[in-house]
C-alpha cells in the first residue's frame, strides 16, 4: 500500500519535469521576438534589442537557458511582467486566491447539485431517473460561458437594479464577496455537476446491487438508515475522488466565467496576458495550473487506493 | 408432512415470478410446507430449483432491480407475510426472522466495523442505548466464538477471514434472538474445514436460543445431522419429502436417489460416486 | 436516439458545405438597419452594424464546424496511430510514451489551448493544430486500452501459436474492439472541440475577421444584447444545437455498439 503511494508520488516529479519544459517551449514558439516583446509598443533599434537579448540571456543555447530559467523558478523567481515590469508572482498570487475561492465554490456547488440528482435518480429510477438523466444531457450541451452571458442578459433584462459585476474582495467585505461569487460559481458548477450527478448515480446503483446492502434490508434497517449508512458512504468515495478530478475542468473554465463577471483572479489574468503578448504571466500561469491539477490527481488517487484497499482487502 | 396446526411458519401454495423486461419467469411453482417452533427443516436440490427465493419469499427481500411477484400466503405466527405493509415487514425481519447468507466475503459492509454492524441491528429493534449496544455486540461476538471480542469489535470486516465473517453474520442474526433463522447455503463459500465449524454452532445456538432454522442446501452432505425433515426440490417445485434417515435408506424419487449419489461416501466401497 | 443525432449531424453538415449559399445575405454586408428585432427582410433580426444575424450565423456555424471537423479527423487520425503503437509495441516505448501523454494531461484543456494558441497566434490552421495536440492524447489513450488487453487474451495467444500472422491478428481481433470506444470519443471530442473553439473565439482567439464565428458573435453581441437579445440568443442556441448533436450521436452509438458487443 505504501509501495503504491511513493510510486504515485515519484512518478509527479518527471512529469512535473515535462510540464516545466512545456511551458517554457512555449514561450520558444512565439511568433515575433521575445525582445521586442518584452520591450512592449515601443519600437527599438537593434542594439537596445541586443542588449536586452544579452540580458535576458537569449543569446545561449536552449538548453542553458531552460536550465537557468528553472532555477530560478525554483526560487521563487517567475521573471517580471512585460507591462508592469513588476515580479510576476507577486502580481499572480492574490488572484490565484480569488480563484481558489472561486474554484472552491463552484466544486461544493457541483458536488451539492450533482450528488442530489444522482441520488435521487438512483433510489427512485422510473421517471425521476429520466427527468434527471434528460436535464443533464441538455445542461451538458450547454458551455459555461454561454451559460453565463444568458445570466448576465437575464439579469440586465429583468432585474436591471441587481449589480452583477460588483466584484468584492473577501477582506473588505465577506458577505458581499460571496454573494457576488455565486452566480460565477453557478454558471462554473453546472456543467461539472453533470459528470458528477451520472457518477453518483452510477455507484449507489452499483452498490445497491452489493450483497451487503441485501443483508441491510434483511436485518430490518429502517429505509433512511440503509440510504446513508449502507449505500452513501459507500458511494461517497467515487463521489468525492470524481469531484476533484474535475479540478481541471472548473480552472479552464474560471478563465471564462472570470471575464464575462469582471473578477479578477488568475483567468483574467491569463486573458490580460494573452492579450497583450505578457509571456512571462502566460507561462507562469500554465505552470502553477497544471502543477495543482497535477498534485490534485495523485492525491485523489491515493485517497482513493487507501479506501479501495480496505474495500477489496481480500 | 403437517406440523401441529398453529405451527409456527405455514407456507401454502407459495409462488414467485420473476419479470425481466417482458419475459416472465416462474421460479416457484406453488409449494406448501410448515416449519414448527424449534423444528429443524432442510431444503435441499441443485442451484436454480427455487429453494433460495423461497426463503427470500419468507422475507419479502426481492432482488435489487428485478421485479417479482410473489402469489400464495406466507403465515407466520397467523398474519400473511405477502399481504402486511412493507413497516410492518421491516419490522419482523431480523427481530422474528433473521438470514444468514451464503457469501460472508461480500455480506459484511466494509465502512462499518463490526461491532457497529451488530449494534445497528441491536438498537433498531430493542431501542438500546449506544453503549448497551455495544456491550451486546461484544457478548455476541463471543457467543459466536470470536476471540478478544471486545477488541474485535473495532475490526472492520477486511480484517477477518471467511470463516470468522460468517461466525459474525451469525451473530447479527442471532442477535435479537429470533424466532425462525434461515440459513441460505451457509457453508458453501467456505473451506471444508471451516464449514463443519459454521455447522455446529448453527446447531448449538439452536439449541441454546430455542430457534427454528431453515437450512438451504444442494449438498446432502451439509444436512445430515442437522435436521429433523427434509425437503428435496426441483425446478421450482417440493418432489420428495421426509426425515433424513428415511431419504437416505429410501428415497423414493429418482432425482432424489441422484442428489443422494453425489454426496461421496467414505464407506462405499471402491466406489466414490 | 441515433437516429435524432443522424439528422441533426446531417443539418450540420449541410450548413458546413453549402452555408455560403443558403445565407440569404452577406454576413459582412452592413445596413443602416443595426440592433433590429426579427422583420420580414432579417428573419433574425440584425447586429449593431446591421449585418443579418441569420447570415452571419450560417456562415459562422461553416466556419466553426469547419475547423472541428477538420482538427477532430487530425487528432483521431494521429491518436489512432498512437494508440495503436502503445497497444501493440507494449513495453519500454509504450511507458515512456505514455509518460509523455501525461504531461499534455496534466494541463487542464481549455488552459493549454489558450497557451498553445497564444504562443502561435490565432490563426485557421493554428487552431486545428491545438486542437489536435489537446485531444490526441486521449484518443490514443482510447485506443491503447483494448489493444493492450486483447493481446493477452487466450484465443489471440493460441492464433499466434498456430502461426496465424500478427496482420491478421491484428484486422479480425483488435480492430473490431477499437471501433466502438473510438466513435464514442470521437463523437464527444467533437462536442468538446466545438466547446474549445467557441471559447476560444469568445475570448478574442479565434479565427481572425471578417470570418464570423459563433464565439466571437456571442462575445460582441454583449456590448448591447438589452436592446437585440437575439443577438446573443442566436449564437447561443446554434452552439448548444451544434454541441447537442455530438453528445446525442454518442450516446446513441453507446446504446448500439453497447448491444452489438454483447
Amino acid at each position: 500500500m505504501r509501495r503504491l503511494v511513493l510510486i504515485r508520488l515519484a512518478w509527479m516529479l518527471p512529469i512535473l519535469l515535462g510540464v516545466s519544459v512545456v511551458a517554457f517551449l512555449l514561450m520558444r514558439a512565439l511568433p515575433g521576438d521575445f525582445a521586442q516583446a518584452s520591450a512592449g509598443t515601443t519600437e527599438l533599434a537593434p542594439e537596445a534589442l541586443n542588449i536586452i537579448r544579452r540580458d535576458l540571456g537569449l543569446d545561449r543555447p536552449v538548453w542553458e537557458q531552460y536550465l537557468r530559467w528553472l532555477a530560478k523558478l525554483l526560487e521563487g523567481d517567475f521573471g517580471d511582467s512585460f507591462t508592469t515590469h513588476k515580479p510576476v508572482l507577486g502580481e499572480l498570487l492574490p488572484r490565484l486566491a480569488v480563484t481558489a475561492e472561486l474554484t472552491l465554490i463552484a466544486g461544493l456547488m457541483a458536488m451539492a447539485m450533482g450528488a442530489s440528482s444522482g441520488l435521487a435518480s438512483a433510489r427512485w429510477r422510473g421517471r425521476t431517473d429520466w427527468l434527471v438523466r434528460g436535464i443533464n444531457g441538455l445542461f451538458l450541451a450547454v458551455p459555461n460561458f454561454v451559460i453565463a452571458t444568458l445570466i448576465v442578459l437575464l439579469a440586465g433584462l429583468y432585474f436591471p437594479e441587481v449589480g452583477i459585476f460588483n466584484y468584492t474582495p473577501f477582506l473588505t467585505d465577506p458577505l458581499g464577496n460571496l454573494g457576488s461569487m455565486l452566480l460565477p460559481a453557478f454558471s462554473l458548477a453546472l456543467a461539472v455537476s453533470v459528470t458528477i450527478s451520472e457518477n453518483t448515480r452510477a455507484a449507489v446503483l452499483e452498490v445497491s446491487s452489493q450483497d451487503f446492502v441485501m443483508v441491510a434490508r434483511a436485518k430490518g434497517l429502517r429505509p433512511s438508515t440503509i440510504l446513508w449508512q449502507y449505500l452513501v458512504r459507500n458511494a461517497l468515495t467515487p463521489i468525492i475522488t470524481v469531484t476533484g478530478l474535475q479540478l481541471a475542468s472548473l480552472l479552464g473554465g474560471s478563465i471564462l466565467i472570470e471575464t464575462i463577471f469582471t473578477i479578477p483572479g488568475m483567468g483574467q489574468y491569463l486573458f490580460d496576458a494573452v492579450s497583450s503578448r505578457n509571456y512571462p504571466v502566460v507561462q507562469a500561469i500554465v505552470l502553477v495550473a497544471a502543477t495543482i491539477v497535477l498534485l490534485v490527481n495523485v492525491l485523489v488517487d491515493v485517497a482513493y487506493a487507501r479506501v479501495d484497499a480496505r474495500v477489496s482487502y481480500e | 408432512m403437517m406440523g401441529a396446526p398453529g405451527a409456527l411458519l405455514q407456507v401454502r401454495g407459495l409462488t414467485a415470478q420473476f419479470n425481466r423486461g417482458d419475459v416472465a419467469s416462474q421460479v416457484v411453482k406453488g409449494i406448501s410446507f410448515d416449519i414448527g417452533a424449534g423444528e429443524s427443516v432442510g431444503f435441499v436440490g441443485e442451484s436454480g430449483c427455487g429453494k433460495s427465493v423461497t426463503a427470500r419469499a419468507l422475507m419479502r427481500l426481492a432482488p435489487e432491480g428485478s421485479s417479482v411477484a410473489w402469489g400464495g400466503t406466507v403465515l407466520f405466527k397467523g398474519q400473511d407475510l405477502l399481504q402486511v405493509k412493507e413497516r410492518v415487514m421491516q419490522d419482523i425481519r431480523g427481530r422474528r426472522i433473521a438470514m444468514v447468507f451464503q457469501d460472508p466475503m461480500s455480506s459484511l459492509n466494509p465502512v462499518l466495523t463490526v461491532g457497529a454492524q451488530i449494534a445497528d441491528i441491536v438498537r433498531r429493534h430493542t431501542g438500546a442505548s449506544a453503549s448497551q449496544a455495544r456491550k451486546r455486540s461484544v457478548e455476541l461476538l463471543d457467543l459466536v466464538g470470536i476471540r478478544d471480542a471486545a477488541r474485535r469489535a473495532d475490526d472492520y470486516p477486511h480484517q477477518f477471514s471467511g470463516g470468522m465473517r460468517q461466525r459474525v453474520l451469525i451473530a447479527i442474526a442471532v442477535s435479537c434472538q429470533p424466532d425462525l433463522l434461515i440459513a441460505d447455503e451457509p457453508t458453501t463459500a467456505l473451506d471444508v474445514t471451516v464449514q463443519a465449524q459454521i455447522l455446529r454452532l448453527l446447531m448449538r445456538l439452536r439449541r441454546e436460543l430455542g430457534m427454528a432454522l431453515m437450512l438451504i442446501t444442494h449438498d446432502f452432505g451439509v444436512i445430515a445431522g442437522m435436521v429433523d425433515r427434509v425437503h428435496v426440490m426441483l425446478d421450482g417445485s417440493i418432489v420428495e419429502t421426509g426425515t433424513v434417515d428415511a431419504l437416505f435408506a429410501n428415497p423414493q424419487q429418482a432425482y432424489t436417489q441422484a442428489l443422494l449419489a453425489a454426496v461421496p461416501r467414505l464407506d462405499a466401497a471402491g466406489r466414490l460416486v | 436516439m441515433m437516429s435524432i443525432g443522424l439528422l441533426m449531424l446531417a443539418s450540420l453538415v449541410v450548413i458546413t458545405l453549402f452555408g455560403t449559399w443558403i445565407a440569404p445575405y452577406n454576413p459582412s454586408e452592413t445596413s443602416a438597419d443595426s440592433l433590429a428585432g426579427p422583420t420580414a427582410a432579417h428573419w433574425l433580426g440584425t447586429d449593431s452594424i446591421g449585418r443579418d444575424l441569420l447570415s452571419r450565423l450560417i456562415v459562422g456555424g461553416r466556419t466553426t464546424l469547419l475547423i472541428t471537423f477538420v482538427a477532430v479527423t487530425l487528432a483521431v487520425c494521429c491518436g489512432l496511430v498512437l494508440g495503436l503503437f502503445c497497444g501493440y509495441v507494449g513495453g519500454l516505448a509504450d511507458q515512456v510514451v505514455m509518460r509523455v501523454l501525461d504531461v499534455v494531461f496534466a494541463f487542464p484543456v481549455f488552459l493549454l489551448a489558450i497557451a498553445v494558441v497564444a504562443a502561435l497566434g490565432p490563426s485557421v490552421p493554428n487552431l486545428i493544430l491545438t486542437i489536435a495536440i489537446v485531444y490526441t492524447p486521449r484518443l490514443a489513450r482510447v485506443v491503447r486500452g483494448p489493444v493492450l488487453s486483447v493481446k493477452r487474451w487466450d484465443h489471440v495467444e493460441a492464433a499466434r501459436s498456430v502461426g496465424v500472422s500478427e496482420f491478421n491478428i491484428a484486422t479480425r481481433h483488435v480492430l473490431p474492439l477499437i471501433v466502438s470506444p473510438v466513435l464514442v470519443e470521437t463523437s464527444l471530442t467533437l462536442a468538446q472541440t466545438i466547446f474549445t473553439i467557441t471559447a476560444l473565439s469568445f475570448l478574442g482567439l479565434g479565427p481572425p475577421p471578417p470570418d464570423p464565428n459563433w464565439g466571437a458573435m456571442l462575445s460582441e453581441a454583449r456590448q448591447f444584447m438589452e436592446l437585440a437579445p437575439l443577438t446573443v440568443i442566436g449564437p447561443a442556441a446554434a452552439i448548444v444545437f451544434a454541441t447537442l448533436t455530438f453528445i446525442v450521436l454518442a450516446n446513441g452509438l453507446r446504446e448500439r455498439l453497447d448491444v452489438a458487443s454483447r
